[in-house]
């Protein structure tokens, strides 16, 4: 066994049929081999059957509504005549908008937070650092939203929201009464809980960026700044995308801590002040008490939708990177 | 700045593409685990359902074979109830009885008798109200004193949870502000709803400079809250309130974003008292738990969340439980009632609506716009949800205690907390509710 293992390393350049053929026989040599296989093919198709289940059962619990209301409920959601309406377009809004919040005040911060981190940071100070925004990662959702709720709601309604409302451009994003709940808490909130996510991803983004890169940049005379805004970013900027990416998801998918700091208001918003509701708030706000049938089969097909722009969102994502990897290797 | 550029050319080519590719699969791998507990977490939630409605079958069985041990006095079982204390009535709290109490073991015994429970102890678990909490929390702390076998678990999820949770047989008790509409059953059987307690609903607002009891009534609160009054010293109100200097700062309506039993007794008022603008809303005319104009004000979840707000927002209304009203000193409206007279809300104003129920059951149970020079028109009974046939006779035993324990001794720790007492025709009513309680063969637990 020791000597097979010697004897592969390092592993010679074959051609794909080589190394299938290669394969092939190194699982004959070694019978352990055979039985991982089946694990491993195993543990993938259970779970493809667990997201196949997961979108059936979720299809079928809410084919009730989009009976009822058809492709329109992406949009209006509306079934009854007086109550229990759903303006699905509003939450969509409300998602994209607190998300796009989130993401403008998280990267900025996360990546330079990321890049101080791997770049700059003496080592005493960079790793308590990080254990420090892993920390936020762990803080549970409501806890979270209750801080939103309790400090930082007020403090928004009595400095940050009246301080945007002053300045002359910024005025038309923040016009309206200063409550504190707002489209502009949730997206702060939402903000602080993606962060470790970006730093994390973008520190081991920055952190594998060659060595040579930096010599090579320090050797024509760059300075610390230079290289790493010319040679470290640059060269890290994929998984720095990968980043945001999946921040943007959590950003998206987000429900208690929203529906606890963004006002629940089900009317499109005027402006970042004013209270909104995303999908996510929307859903726990009338899962529990949704009654069966049309009711409960609306909430579903909330969840529904929010499924399909998470989706939609990764898949985008991923299509960039990958386009960008292809583009960046016809170069290479 | 040109050395700036240079260094961008100068990077070793192949170099950093694996290592991104790596970085990239890697992502995708993240992204991928991250799905998928998601999906997994998902697939449990929707999957509970079904495994709550398995469980009455299975407690059915086992408990016919606990009864039969009660019967044969088989009181040597040593196995601890506490490790069992498991939310469900699930065959997991079934235990054998408590060596030294026959009377609450067996059928037959009287419903006020008193209950030795001291060991084995018993937990129960309840969902539902959020209104109630404080009295609940207060009035099981004192049982737990008097009897030290019993610890309830209240979970102040929201009425409508409650409801849901007694319907679906996962808990040991539900309490809901309004009573569900009879014939009341769930997977369990039949639900009978008891009157435990009384309480009022406040209209809380924070405005600087205005002491409590600013009047309002019908129109007014209904233009309010379909955001057609927007400023305190509108003509509306300042016309309600002779003499008040009002100021012109923008109402805030804050109303609940879950369910509520308070949002249902307002939406009573409103459509009782409001007129046509209230009523040919989108509000309509059957009142809802769910507060149904939702384009208006902000929406808080719970009566903790509704209070916080006013508490933070000047010239913020809104509507919480009397209970959390006392509790954070809010100044409240006085409501006009039926009689014409605007009432503020107290124990004593309240007990003056509950005094109206001379004919209350679970099908006619409303007590909100009563009339009365003092009565308060936001008022109601919360009722508390369990089987009629209790599957584990021990556990019914215990939970009939308790209940009429709080209906009638309990009714003393109500008003310290803003609560009133259950006027007297009302705890008898509880007491003859109770007393229809059967084990699963279908023997009254009580004589």
């Amino acid at each position: 066994m020791s000597t097979t293992l010697l004897e592969e390393v390092p592993p010679p350049r074959l051609t794909p049929v080589e190394g299938v053929k290669q394969g092939l026989q190194r699982r004959q040599a070694r019978p352990g081999g055979r039985s991982y296989a089946v694990l491993r093919w195993t543990g993938a198709m259970i779970f493809a059957a667990i997201v196949l289940a997961f979108v059936i059962s979720l299809l079928a619990s809410s084919s009730q509504a989009f009976a009822h209301s058809g492709v329109s409920f992406f949009w209006s959601g509306t079934y009854s005549a007086t109550k229990d309406i759903y303006p699905t377009g509003i939450f969509i809004v409300g998602t994209l908008i607190t998300t796009a919040v989130a993401i403008i005040l998280a990267v900025p911060i996360g990546v330079g937070t990321a890049a101080f981190l791997s770049e700059f940071a003496p080592k005493w100070l960079a790793s308590p650092l990080s254990v420090l925004i892993d920390l936020i990662a762990a803080v549970p959702s409501i806890v979270v939203g209750l801080w939103g709720l309790l400090v930082l709601s007020p403090v928004f309604a009595h400095q940050v929201e009246p301080f945007f409302k002053k300045i002359p451009v910024l005025e038309w994003f923040f016009h309206g009464p200063a409550y504190g709940p707002s489209m502009l808490l949730a997206g702060t909130v939402l903000a602080v809980m993606i962060l470790p996510t970006i730093v994390a991803l973008s520190r081991t983004a920055l952190t594998s960026v060659a060595n040579e890169d930096r010599e090579a940049a320090r050797a024509l005379g760059a300075t610390r700044w230079q290289v790493v805004r010319t040679a470290v970013v640059p060269g890290a900027r994929t998984g720095i995308e990968a980043s945001v990416i999946l921040a943007m998801g959590r950003a998206l998918g987000e429900t208690i801590a929203v529906a606890m700091v963004i006002g629940n208001n089900y009317a499109l918003p005027h402006s970042l002040l004013s209270p909104g509701a995303t999908l996510g708030s929307a859903i726990i706000n009338n899962f529990g008490e949704a009654n069966p049938g049309l009711d409960k089969s609306s909430v579903i097909g909330l969840v529904v939708v929010l499924l399909v722009i998470t989706a939609l969102v990764n898949i985008g994502g991923q299509l960039l990177l990958r386009r960008r990897l292809r583009a960046e290797g016809a170069v290479a | 700045m040109q050395r700036g550029a240079d260094p961008r050319r100068a990077r070793a080519p192949q170099a950093p593409r694996p290592r991104r590719r790596a970085l990239a699969a890697k992502s995708s791998t993240v992204a991928l685990s991250l799905a998928a507990v998601a999906i997994l977490a998902a697939a449990c939630g929707s999957s509970s359902p079904v495994a709550s409605k398995k469980k009455p079958h299975t407690t059915s069985s086992s408990t016919t074979s606990t009864t039969s041990a009660g019967t044969a006095g088989a009181s040597t079982t040593t196995s601890a109830p506490t490790t069992a204390a498991a939310a469900a009535p699930t065959a997991h709290t079934v235990t054998a009885p408590p060596p030294s109490s026959t009377a609450c073991s067996t059928s037959g015994g009287p419903l006020s008798a008193t209950c030795d429970t001291q060991s084995p102890s018993f937990k129960l678990a309840g969902a539902g109200a959020n209104s109630i909490q404080p009295f609940f929390t207060r009035v099981f702390y004192y049982y737990s004193q008097a009897d030290k076998g019993v610890s309830v678990n209240y979970s102040p999820a929201g009425s409508s949870v409650g409801v849901t949770d007694i319907e679906q047989n996962t808990v040991n008790f539900g309490d809901s502000e309004i009573p569900i509409k009879t014939p009341a059953t769930g997977t369990g059987g039949n639900i009978l709803q008891v009157p435990v307690d009384l309480g009022g609903v406040a209209l809380s607002y924070n405005l600087p400079g205005v002491s409590g009891g600013l009047k309002l009534d019908g129109p007014t609160l209904a233009g309010i809250y379909l955001g057609k009054i927007t400023s305190w010293n509108d003509p509306a109100i300042a016309a309600l309130n002779p003499g008040v200097n009002l100021p012109s700062t923008t109402i805030v309506p804050v109303r609940r974003a879950d369910s509520s039993g308070p949002g249902y007794d307002l939406d009573q008022y409103l459509i009782d008292t409001g007129g046509s603008a209230w009523t040919s809303s989108a509000a309509g005319t059957t009142p809802s738990t769910k507060w149904p104009i939702t384009n208006v004000g902000v929406g808080e979840q719970l009566n903790t969340g509704v209070a916080g707000f006013i508490q933070q927002t000047p010239g913020a209304i809104g509507y919480v439980e009397y209970a959390y009203s006392l509790q954070a000193s809010f100044t409240n409206a006085a409501l006009e009632n039926a009689s014409g007279s605007f009432v503020k809300p107290s124990q004593s104003s309240i007990a003056a609506a509950g005094a109206q129920a001379t004919n209350l059951s679970a099908s006619n149970f409303s007590i909100v716009n009563g009339t009365g020079a003092g009565t308060y028109p936001l008022a109601n009974f919360s009722w508390t949800l369990i089987y009629q046939k209790q599957s584990n006779t021990t556990l019914g035993v215990v939970l009939g205690k308790l209940l009429d324990w709080v209906t009638t001794t309990g009714q003393a720790q109500a008003s310290a907390l803003g609560y009133s007492p259950l006027p007297a025709n009302v705890t008898a009513l509880a007491h003859q509710t109770l007393l229809s309680l059967q084990n699963s063969a279908g023997k009254p637990l009580f004589s």
